[in-house]
């Protein structure tokens, strides 16, 4: 009797080793070891303080993670120009700020640069270019475009200025940065799980043809997905901007923060959060879990004191890994191609 | 002969186009600037082929297979930093046989992963990129490295037949190795039946597993011989650095005339692609231009190339459905001609 129960309600270890691979349950088995083990013996983890840093560093990758995810989602990859993007911004930002147009002016203009920005890389996807090879371009494009505005020096402004609130501010305790993270989190989700553009973004990632069918052209989703990337990329770029009071081309580049690249941290955040790239399924919770994920594993580290080549070594691990661990979940299953 | 010209460049329109290209960029900075024209320049453009010519020669070989390699700056880096760490203790050789190993090893196995997990290239190599950083970075200690002895980067630019170094000897060597191999193997028609036609091929038996790992090997190999020639050359190597070899490799790659879907372009159109992007490199520092606003024209440049084949394959398929729609209209008058004919007569 009880076998039949057994059977017919099988309980969550059973069901995990029916649906997925051997391999893919003791490699996600070493790597949660890993991370308690880590925890555990980290000094100073466990503190209501530490968690505040931990969401706070999240929050840079993180929002960006969040507009790049509506790109995957919508089955065009991802842009290769979130750091150019985020560069060309912040030149705009603080050469507006120095200029002494007052935080609003500023802002508001570097949004307008961001959606010109986004909008001709998604015109171009749009009209059929591959978005790897497009971005590729306009990457460069972007970043020659700060350099020159720039004329590759660091453009500061003075304190107090109107942007200090977003940069260094806090409410209750809370870094701003992190509060508009969390808002931002929010917004997108419900965006994408309650209205209909956000339904659109899902069906045109999973079935492009199915889409056509119905009326909704990848062109026009194109040109929207890249605009909501781009501005959130100009978006970090503006807070960053206000915490350090100066902005330079390079601030997004390699030198910036301990994990390399900041475009393919920001890809990285998507992929671990575990969406699909092929587009389709998955969430922008899951970037915003990624990002949290990440800057965990990347605090623990530093406190255990590791330079940056284990910790950009731990982040590649960290994608090489949930990519083949999701690929091997999802084989045989319609998001696989 | 000028019949045979023209046969030849319908035949062959990219190559065509792509030599064009190439002939104007050099014409113009020719023109322009006395000194470009000179037997020193012609030597430092070979100088930059080397290293950019492999990564080209990596990029068109995965473009050709359709998929693309995103990791190759990271391997070229790897391979940087083993081959300048391990010169000093090991010697040259040696460095550089270790250095090559790692990185065609590395190309492999992606490849491996590639086609066992049926996953696009650019999926996992955007995690292999990061991960070969920090293999980089851990292999240099967070450091620059640096040799000691400086015969090895002063052999490696000895002028030698007026134009070239033996850097640039042996990657011509290694184009013309590969050439042949893409053109006259089994394994390198492989490749191509893969890129343009991946389901025909796999169905008609062609296991995808092979050819992706030999392409990714290539591919590696090139990456990790490019970087070993631009680390030796230079004597230091970052685990951070070339990260613009991408972009120039990417767009050589695009005007030698490779498509984004695969199974088009060759070796020869790498060698001219890599060219008119030395030529463009050279004339513009030449010319005094900033190192950015030379990324700034390659990125134009890269956008131009690659909205001219988007636009000419959207026109295409436009007049090939135009087609299909006019055959079939005319099939139904035919049709419907040939019904009212029976039913009258």
């Amino acid at each position: 009797m009880s076998h039949v129960l057994t059977q017919e309600k099988p309980n969550i270890v059973q069901r995990l080793v029916r649906d997925h691979s051997p391999l893919v349950i003791v490699l996600v088995l070493v790597f949660m070891a890993i991370c308690i083990i880590g925890a555990a013996t980290a000094p100073n983890f466990l503190t209501i303080f530490n968690f505040k840093t931990i969401i706070r560093d999240a929050a840079i990758v993180g929002i960006m993670a969040i507009g790049l995810t509506f790109v995957t989602l919508s089955g065009n990859f991802f842009l290769l120009s979130m750091k150019e993007t985020a560069a060309l911004s912040i030149i705009a930002f603080a050469t507006c700020m120095a200029a002494g147009y007052g935080f609003p002016i500023s802002f508001l203009v570097t949004m307008g640069i961001a959606t010109a920005a986004g909008a001709i890389q998604g015109l171009l996807i749009g009209l059929g270019g591959n978005p790897i090879v497009v971005t590729l371009g306009a990457a460069g494009l972007f970043f020659g475009i700060g350099s020159w505005w720039s004329d590759n020096l660091v453009v500061s402004f003075r304190r107090p200025h109107g942007a200090e609130w977003l940069g260094t501010g806090s409410t209750f305790g809370l870094p701003n940065i992190t509060i508009a993270f969390v808002i931002i989190a929010i917004v997108a989700e419900f965006v994408l799980r309650k209205t209909s553009f956000g339904r659109q973004v899902y069906l045109i990632g999973a079935n492009r043809a199915a889409g056509r069918a119905t009326g909704h052209e990848n062109f026009a989703m194109a040109i929207k997905v890249c605009i909501i990337a781009s501005i959130c990329s100009a978006f970090v770029a503006v807070a960053f901007s206000a915490q350090v009071s100066s902005a330079h081309v390079n601030y997004f580049s390699s030198s910036f923060g301990s994990s390399g690249d900041m475009t393919i941290m920001v890809i990285a955040t998507v992929m671990v959060g575990g969406n699909s790239i092929m587009g389709g399924y998955g969430s922008t919770l899951r970037s915003s879990l990624g990002a949290i994920f990440i800057s965990t594993i990347d605090n623990m580290m530093v406190l255990h004191g590791f330079n940056s080549g284990p910790r950009v070594l731990a982040v590649g691990l960290m994608i090489v890994f949930s990519i083949m661990v999701f690929a091997l979940v999802r084989r045989g299953s319609r998001a696989e191609e | 002969m000028i019949m045979k010209l023209k046969n030849w460049v319908v035949a062959n329109p990219d190559l065509a186009f792509a030599i064009l290209l190439s002939v104007c960029v050099y014409g113009y900075f020719a023109a322009t600037n006395e000194l470009f024209a000179t037997q020193r320049t012609v030597y430092a453009i070979m100088e930059r082929f080397a290293v950019l010519g492999l990564v080209g020669l990596a990029l068109t070989l995965c473009i050709i297979a359709g998929e693309i390699d995103l990791s190759i700056g990271s391997n070229a880096a790897l391979a940087a930093v083993i081959t300048v760490r391990f010169t000093d203790s090991l010697g040259a050789p040696t460095a550089l046989l270790i250095a090559l190993i790692v990185s065609t090893s590395v190309g492999a196995i992606q490849g491996y992963f590639i086609a066992y997990l049926r996953i696009r290239a650019i999926v996992l190599t955007v995690g292999t990129l990061m991960l070969l950083r920090g293999v980089a970075l851990f292999a240099a200690e967070e450091k620059t490295v640096m040799l000691t002895d400086f015969r090895v980067p002063d052999f490696i630019s000895t002028k030698m037949l007026g134009y070239f170094s033996p850097a640039s000897l042996l990657v011509i060597f290694m184009f013309i190795v590969v050439g042949l191999f893409m053109s006259y193997t089994r394994y390198g028609r492989e490749i191509y039946a893969i890129g343009g036609a991946r389901k025909e091929a796999v169905a008609a038996g062609v296991s995808l597993k092979r050819p992706m790992i030999i392409v990714f090997a290539i591919s590696g190999l090139c990456a990790g011989l490019g970087g070993a020639i631009i680390g030796l050359r230079s004597g230091t190597a970052q685990a951070l650095g070339l990260q613009y070899v991408l972009l120039a490799g990417t767009v050589a790659a695009f005007i030698g005339g490779v498509s984004i879907l695969g199974g088009k372009g060759g070796v020869i159109g790498a060698a001219i692609g890599t060219l008119t992007v030395n030529f463009l490199n050279t004339g513009l520092v030449f010319n005094v231009t900033p190192a950015f606003m030379v990324q700034l024209y390659l990125g134009i440049l890269l956008i131009v190339v690659i909205m001219f084949q988007t636009g000419s394959r959207v026109f295409d398929e436009n007049q090939r459905r135009r087609q299909v729609l006019a055959d079939t209209d005319r099939l139904a008058l035919e049709l419907q001609g040939r019904r009212n004919r029976l039913r009258s007569g």
